[in-house]
C-alpha cells in the first residue's frame, strides 16, 4: 500500500501517467455540452425532484383538499402554517420529541461512526500488523451482509443484555459502519503520505499524537463523506428503531411518522391526520437538505477520492 | 490477498447461517402446539383473596396497543386500582405489532403483560403458545355479556383466549345522491338487485357502485362468512381444514367475477391516495365495508358529508338476513407475564365495566360487542350529519345480530393474507379467473399447513 504516495487528490490526477491522457478525449469535444447527456440530466432532475414538490404542494393542504385537488400544484386554501401548528401540537408536542431523537441518535452515530471508521481505515491502510488483510476482507464481508439481516439477532442480543427499548440499542449498532471503513481506507492510502507519518515519528512523537495532530487534518474531507452517509443513514433507518424501541417517547421520526400514519388508516378508531402526517414528513427532510447543502463542497471532494481509488 | 478471502468468505458463511437459523426460530413453530407449560396457577380458579392481593401489589403492567386515545380508559382503571401503574406502548399495526410481540415473547424479556389482538389473529397466536388461558381468572363468567358470534372467536376448546373490544359486522355505506340520480331509490335488498343498481350507476353516472380491493382479504372472507362459507376450521391440536374453493365460495366468486369483468365495479387497492380520492370525489357511489368504517369515512371524505347513508349488506336468500364480519379486535394477556392475575383485570376492566367500554364506542368510536353498550342510548342514538341524521349504529347494531356465529379461522393467517394477496388478490387486480385464483390459494394454505405439521382435513 505504500506505492499511492499523493497527498491530495488533485496531484493524483496530476501525477497520472502519459498514456491515460491521451487515451482521454481531445479538450475541445470534452468542453462542448452534450444535448443527450442535458436531457438525461433534466430528466433526472425532474425524476428526483416531483417527490419533493410533490410533498410541498401537499404539506400546504388541508385533508380534504389533499383527495381533491392536483398534487403538484397549490390547492385553493394555503394551510402550510396551521399545518405546521397541528403537528407541533399533536399529542402535547410529540413531534418535537421525535425530531430531538433523531438529532441525537443520527448525531452521536455519525460522530461516532466517524471517528472509529477513520480509526479504523488509518490502521488498516498504514500499519502492517498480523491478520490485517483477513479483518480487511471480513470488513469488504461484512458491507455485503444486509443491516435488515442482522436486526432481529441483534435484537435478541440486546434483549438478553437488557438494553432494548433505550436510545444505546438505536446507537450501538449504527456506531459501526463496515462500507466508511473501507472507504477511510482507501482516502487514508492515499491522502496521508507514508513519509509524512516517518517525519513525525523521526521527531519523537507517538503514534496517537501523529494520528490526532497530522493524520486527521489530512483526513477530514473523507470523514466529512462518512459522516454524512452514517448521517444520512441514521437519520432515514426505519426497521432498527422499529424492531429495538416500544415507548413513543424513544421514537425517531420515521417511525413516529409511520405511526401516525397508520392512525390515519386504522379503520376502527382512526383519525383522519393525513395533513399532519404528511406536513410532518415535509420538515423532517429539511434539516438533512441543509445538511448537504453546507457539507456538498466536501462531499463532491470525498465521493470523488473514492472513485480514483475504488 | 485470496487466502484472506476465503477464510472471510468462509466467517460470512457461518454469520449467515446463524442469522438464517435465529430468524426461523422466530418464525411461528406450529408443531410446538398448545401444550407449553401453563403458569403455575391453572390448577384451579384464582381465588377471591389472590385477585385482591394482586390489585393491592403495587405493580406495573405494560399494555402493547395501538388505539389511539386508549390511555383514557388506563387512567379509569389505573384510578380505580390505584396499586397498578400501567404503561401504554403503541408499537406498530397490523403486522408490524405481530412481528414485535412474537419476537419479544421469543426473547424471553421486554414482552408486554397485555397486547392487542385483531379477532382473526387469536388462533394463530394460541398455537404458538404465546396466551394465557384466561379460564381459571373467570373469563367464562363473561360470556353472556357479549354479542355471541363475537365472544366464540375468543373461546377455543373450552379455553377463553382474549376479552373482546370491538368488532366489524359487515354492512353497505353508499351514496344517496349518486344513487338517486342512477335510478336507484331503495338500497339494494338483494345481490341480484345489487347487480341492477351496479348496472344503472355505470349508465347513468360517472360512478362505480363499489369498489372491490384486490389486496383486503379480510373483507373478501367477511363477504364469504355472510354467503354462510366455512372456508376454514381448526381442532386445537393438529388438524386444520382448509375449503376455500368449495362450490359455495365459488359461487360468491362466480358472482363478483361477472360484475369485475363487465366493469360494475371498480378494483383500485384501498387506503391508497388514489382511493381516498375516489371516495371524496364520488367516484365509488358506496362501499360495503364494516362497522368501524362510517366514523372512519367521516374523516376521510369529510367533503361529502350528508351524502352518505348505511344499510345491510345485500343478501342471497332475504328471508335468512346474514352478515360477515371484517376487522375487530381484543385484548389478551401474554404467558410472559409476571403479573397475569393484574394484567386479566386490566385485560377484563377497559372492556367490561361499563364508564370504559362506553366510551370506546364514544371516543375512539369502537363498534361495541358488549350488549348493554350497543343497547346504551348514548350509543345508539347518535344520529351524525355525515349519514344525514341516520342512526347508523343503529343499523350496524342490527346487521350484528345476523353475523353467523359459527366461524373459524386458520391458526396462521399472517401467511394465509400474504398468499392471499399472491393468488387471489392478484386474480381480482388482473380482472381474471377467480375461481382459479381460489384454486390456487387452495394450494397454497395446503401446501403450508403440511410444511408447518399441521394434518388437513377436507
Amino acid at each position: 500500500m505504500t506505492a499511492h504516495q499523493a497527498t491530495i487528490p488533485e496531484t493524483a490526477l496530476s501525477r497520472k501517467p502519459s498514456h491515460r491522457a491521451r487515451r482521454r478525449r481531445p479538450a475541445n469535444r470534452a468542453k462542448r455540452r452534450s444535448s443527450f447527456l442535458t436531457v438525461v440530466m433534466w430528466l433526472c432532475v425532474v425524476y428526483f425532484m416531483v417527490p419533493l414538490i410533490w410533498l410541498f404542494m401537499s404539506s400546504t393542504k388541508d385533508n380534504s383538499d389533499l383527495f381533491t385537488t392536483f398534487g403538484l400544484w397549490f390547492g385553493p386554501d394555503f394551510n402550510l402554517f396551521q399545518n405546521i401548528v397541528e403537528v407541533f401540537a399533536y399529542k402535547d408536542g410529540i413531534y418535537l420529541r421525535w425530531t430531538l431523537n433523531t438529532i441525537l441518535y443520527a448525531g452521536v452515530s455519525a460522530i461516532g461512526a466517524t471517528l472509529l471508521a477513520t480509526m479504523a481505515g488509518y490502521a488498516f491502510a498504514k500499519y502492517t500488523f498480523p491478520g490485517n488483510k483477513l479483518l480487511f476482507s471480513v470488513t469488504l464481508g461484512a458491507i455485503m451482509i444486509p443491516l435488515t439481516a442482522l436486526a432481529i439477532p441483534t435484537y435478541l442480543l440486546f434483549s438478553s443484555m437488557g438494553i432494548t427499548n433505550t436510545p444505546w440499542s438505536v446507537i450501538l449498532p449504527s456506531l459501526v459502519s463496515p462500507f466508511s471503513v473501507f472507504l477511510m481506507r482507501v482516502y487514508a492510502a492515499d491522502a496521508v503520505p507514508i513519509s509524512l507519518l516517518e517525519a513525525g515519528r523521526v521527531d519523537g512523537a507517538g503514534e496517537f499524537r501523529i494520528f490526532w495532530q497530522v493524520a486527521l487534518r489530512l483526513l477530514a474531507p473523507g470523514m466529512v463523506t462518512v459522516m454524512l452517509f452514517t448521517l444520512v443513514a441514521t437519520w432515514n433507518n426505519y426497521l432498527l428503531p422499529l424492531i429495538m424501541l416500544n415507548s413513543g417517547d424513544l421514537l425517531p421520526l420515521t417511525v413516529g411518522l409511520a405511526q401516525l400514519q397508520a392512525t390515519s388508516a386504522a379503520g376502527g378508531g382512526a383519525q383522519a391526520l393525513f395533513s399532519t402526517v404528511i406536513t410532518g414528513a415535509f420538515l423532517s427532510i429539511i434539516p438533512l437538505i441543509i445538511a448537504f447543502l453546507y457539507l456538498q463542497r466536501f462531499w463532491q471532494t470525498g465521493l470523488a477520492t473514492g472513485g480514483v481509488k475504488g | 490477498m485470496r487466502h484472506g478471502a476465503r477464510k472471510a468468505a468462509v466467517a460470512i458463511t457461518s454469520i449467515t447461517t446463524v442469522v438464517a437459523m435465529t430468524l426461523s426460530g422466530c418464525s411461528s413453530d406450529a408443531d410446538t402446539g398448545t401444550t407449553t407449560e401453563p403458569t403455575g396457577s391453572t390448577d384451579g380458579r384464582i381465588t377471591d383473596e389472590q385477585r385482591l392481593e394482586a390489585l393491592t401489589t403495587p405493580t406495573n403492567l405494560t399494555f402493547w396497543t395501538w388505539v389511539p386515545g386508549v390511555e383514557d380508559q388506563v387512567a379509569l382503571f389505573e384510578a380505580a386500582y390505584p396499586a397498578i401503574s400501567v404503561t401504554v406502548e403503541n408499537v406498530g399495526q397490523g403486522l408490524d405489532h405481530y412481528s414485535k410481540v412474537r419476537t419479544a415473547s421469543q426473547a424471553g424479556s421486554g414482552a408486554p403483560d397485555v397486547v392487542q389482538l385483531e379477532q382473526q389473529f387469536v388462533t394463530s397466536f394460541a398455537v404458538t403458545g404465546e396466551l394465557l388461558d384466561l379460564t381459571p381468572y373467570g373469563a367464562t363468567d363473561l360470556a353472556d355479556d357479549y354479542v355471541p358470534w363475537v365472544w366464540n372467536q375468543v373461546v377455543a376448546n373450552g379455553q377463553v383466549l382474549a376479552i373482546p373490544q370491538d368488532s366489524g359486522p359487515l354492512g353497505n355505506l353508499y351514496r344517496e345522491d349518486i344513487l338517486a340520480a342512477a335510478g336507484v331509490t331503495e338500497p339494494p335488498a338483494t345481490w341480484a338487485d345489487y347487480k341492477t343498481a351496479a348496472e344503472l350507476v355505470r349508465a347513468n353516472t360517472d360512478s362505480y357502485i363499489s369498489n372491490m380491493a384486490p389486496g383486503q382479504g379480510a373483507g373478501w372472507v367477511g363477504l364469504l362468512w355472510q354467503a354462510g362459507v366455512k372456508p376454514f376450521g381448526y381442532d386445537g391440536g393438529e388438524g386444520v381444514t382448509i375449503n376455500v374453493n368449495g362450490a359455495d365460495a365459488k359461487e360468491v366468486v362466480s358472482y363478483w367475477q361477472d360484475l369485475i369483468q363487465n366493469d360494475l365495479v371498480s378494483v383500485d387497492a384501498d387506503f391508497t391516495d388514489e382511493w381516498y380520492q375516489g371516495l371524496n370525489q364520488g367516484k365509488y357511489a358506496g362501499w360495503l365495508t364494516a362497522a368501524w368504517a362510517p366514523v372512519f369515512l367521516s374523516g376521510a371524505a369529510a367533503d361529502t358529508s350528508g351524502l352518505w347513508r348505511a344499510a345491510p349488506l345485500p343478501q342471497w336468500d332475504v328471508n335468512n338476513p346474514s352478515s360477515g364480519n371484517w376487522g375487530g379486535s381484543v385484548n389478551a394477556v401474554l404467558k410472559a407475564s409476571e403479573n397475569p392475575i393484574a394484567a386479566y383485570e386490566l385485560a377484563k376492566w377497559i372492556n367490561h365495566a361499563q364508564e370504559p367500554a362506553l366510551l370506546f364506542a364514544t371516543q375512539q368510536n369502537f363498534f361495541p360487542t358488549k350488549i348493554s353498550v350497543l343497547e346504551d342510548p348514548v350509543f345508539a342514538a347518535q344520529e351524525p350529519e355525515f349519514y344525514g341524521g341516520q342512526r347508523v349504529n343503529e343499523v350496524f347494531a342490527g346487521i350484528s345480530e345476523t353475523v353467523d356465529t359459527e366461524w373459524e379461522w386458520l391458526p396462521f393467517m399472517e401467511f394465509a393474507y400474504t398468499s392471499f394477496n399472491e393468488t387471489f388478490g392478484a386474480a381480482v387486480a388482473a380482472k381474471g379467473d377467480l375461481s382459479a385464483g381460489l384454486d390456487a390459494w387452495q394450494a397454497d394454505l395446503e401446501e403450508y399447513a403440511t410444511q408447518q405439521g399441521f394434518t388437513v382435513n377436507g
